[in-house]
């Protein structure tokens, strides 16, 4: 099988990859020892496998890997700065926002391309934006609550930004 | 991992063309029904991306609003002209379809050109009346949407591109519509949706179309009920008659979402809905439900 060589940014960071024709962008990222981008459902029901592309969350195990060349991806592993969480992943795990945790990872993603779009959100908006995000583990109070949490955490980090 | 043995990423609509016209390729887009539904598989050696052809425009021109073959479910949902469109059937049917990811990824052209019975902007689309433009090694040709589905997963498209959807805004003009979907949660594929489009003249129906989804091997144009409403007053009495119009015309079948006999209650109150929207008469809180 012709194998296909791409170029992308994969958490900052400029890649490039030889992939198969029929290699989804989740078993590129896999293959690529970026395994906290989870394989679920297989077949875009469940958001297990959210990441965000140019902006946008998608979820990686419904697209090709030949699809992302050229662009921008942001997984789970490229949300910690310099060994620090980022406010989301730490709300999470204040609210104790994950039973097995496996869904956790398309969770925190779809919160993240959420978050930059509504940074006030009510709870039925947060709700809304985590409609398609299942957990088998039946945990959705939780979640949302550390979505309205980490929307303030991140509006208290803006604010001291902008004073200093 | 597909068996795809090779993958194409044409940049002009020729070339696309051209890629398509031999055996065994299909085309690729948001990818979301393709590389999860093993039935578009069959027989696909290679796919061929129109991503890269420049199509995820939405631009009204000469009396035509033109949705790109590129168009996510997002960007419709999110246009301001398409949520001016008859009360924003399309955008509305659009922001339903999926999840907020599939959405992200989803166009507006594939959900056709999948062709599955159940989807849910098909409705919204042809009760706007929408056209279809395939184009293929032999040029291009227009097809009402009325006569592109043929049945589950099947439509009139041969080795073609769909370049692009188009909905005529002439007619558009004081067009209102209303689209309900009954699901088990709005992420869900459909039960039963429905679309309406009426024409209202000092109180009269003068124009009507009706199109109900899930219930039929295509999305259904209720033909016998858009006669029905045509001249009457838009009232709640009219639309529970032709309720019963669309309960007799359905021809459901029972699937793990729903029984033939719950579809078939179900495709009359949906009915109702739609109507009761396009014609300004759905209660406080009704219009906005799809559970």
């Amino acid at each position: 099988m012709p194998e296909l060589d791409i170029a992308l940014k994969v958490n900052g960071r400029a890649v490039k990859w030889r992939v198969e024709p029929g290699e989804t962008l989740l078993e590129a990222l896999h293959a690529h020892y970026l395994r906290g981008t989870k394989l679920i459902c297989g077949t875009g029901d469940c958001c297990g496998c959210g990441a965000i592309l140019d902006g946008n969350s998608i979820n990686a195990c419904c697209m090709l890997a030949a699809q992302a060349d050229g662009r921008e991806l942001l997984t789970i592993e490229g949300l910690t700065e310099d060994g620090k969480l980022h406010p989301i992943q730490e709300a999470f795990a204040e609210e104790g926002a994950a039973q097995c945790g496996f869904c956790t990872p398309g969770f925190i993603m779809r919160a993240y391309a959420f978050l930059r779009e509504h940074p006030r959100p009510t709870e039925a908006e947060v709700r809304a934006a985590l409609a398609g995000n299942i957990c088998r583990c039946t945990g959705y109070v939780k979640p949302v609550a550390a979505v309205l949490r980490a929307a303030e955490m991140m509006r208290v980090d803006r604010e001291e930004v902008s004073h200093e | 991992m597909l068996k795809i043995a090779a993958y194409h990423s044409p940049t002009t609509l020729a070339e696309a063309a051209t890629l398509l016209a031999e055996e065994g390729r299909t085309v690729i887009a948001g990818g979301t029904d393709l590389l999860v539904n093993p039935r578009y598989m069959v027989g696909v050696r290679e796919v061929v991306d129109i991503r890269r052809l420049e199509l995820n425009f939405i631009v009204e021109e000469q009396g035509w609003l033109r949705i790109g073959a590129g168009a996510t479910m997002r960007t419709v949902a999110q246009h301001a002209r398409v949520q001016g469109l008859a009360n924003g059937i399309l955008a509305r049917s659009a922001a339903v379809c999926g999840s907020p990811n599939i959405r992200n990824m989803a166009t507006l052209a594939g959900n056709v050109a999948s062709a599955l019975p159940s989807a849910d902007t098909p409705p919204a689309l042809l009760a706007l009346n929408a056209q279809v433009i395939l184009v293929g090694i032999q040029g291009e040709r227009l097809i009402p949407l009325d006569s592109f589905f043929v049945g589950p997963a099947r439509s009139v498209r041969e080795r073609e591109i769909i370049r692009e959807l188009r909905i005529p805004l002439a007619s558009s003009d004081g067009l209102r519509g209303g689209f309900y979907k009954i699901g088990r949660t709005a992420e869900d594929i459909s039960m039963v949706n429905a679309a309406a489009t009426l024409k209202i003249k000092d109180g009269r129906i003068m124009a009507a179309r009706l199109v109900l989804g899930a219930v039929a091997p295509i999305p259904l144009r209720v033909v016998q009920a858009e006669e029905a409403l045509m001249g009457q007053p838009a009232t709640e009495e009219t639309f529970q008659r032709v309720s019963e119009i669309v309960r007799d015309e359905v021809r459901p079948i029972s699937d793990q979402r729903a029984s033939a006999a719950y579809r078939r209650s179900m495709s009359g109150i949906a009915a109702t809905r739609a109507l009761r929207q396009a014609a300004g008469l759905a209660p406080h809180g009704e219009e906005w439900r799809h559970a």
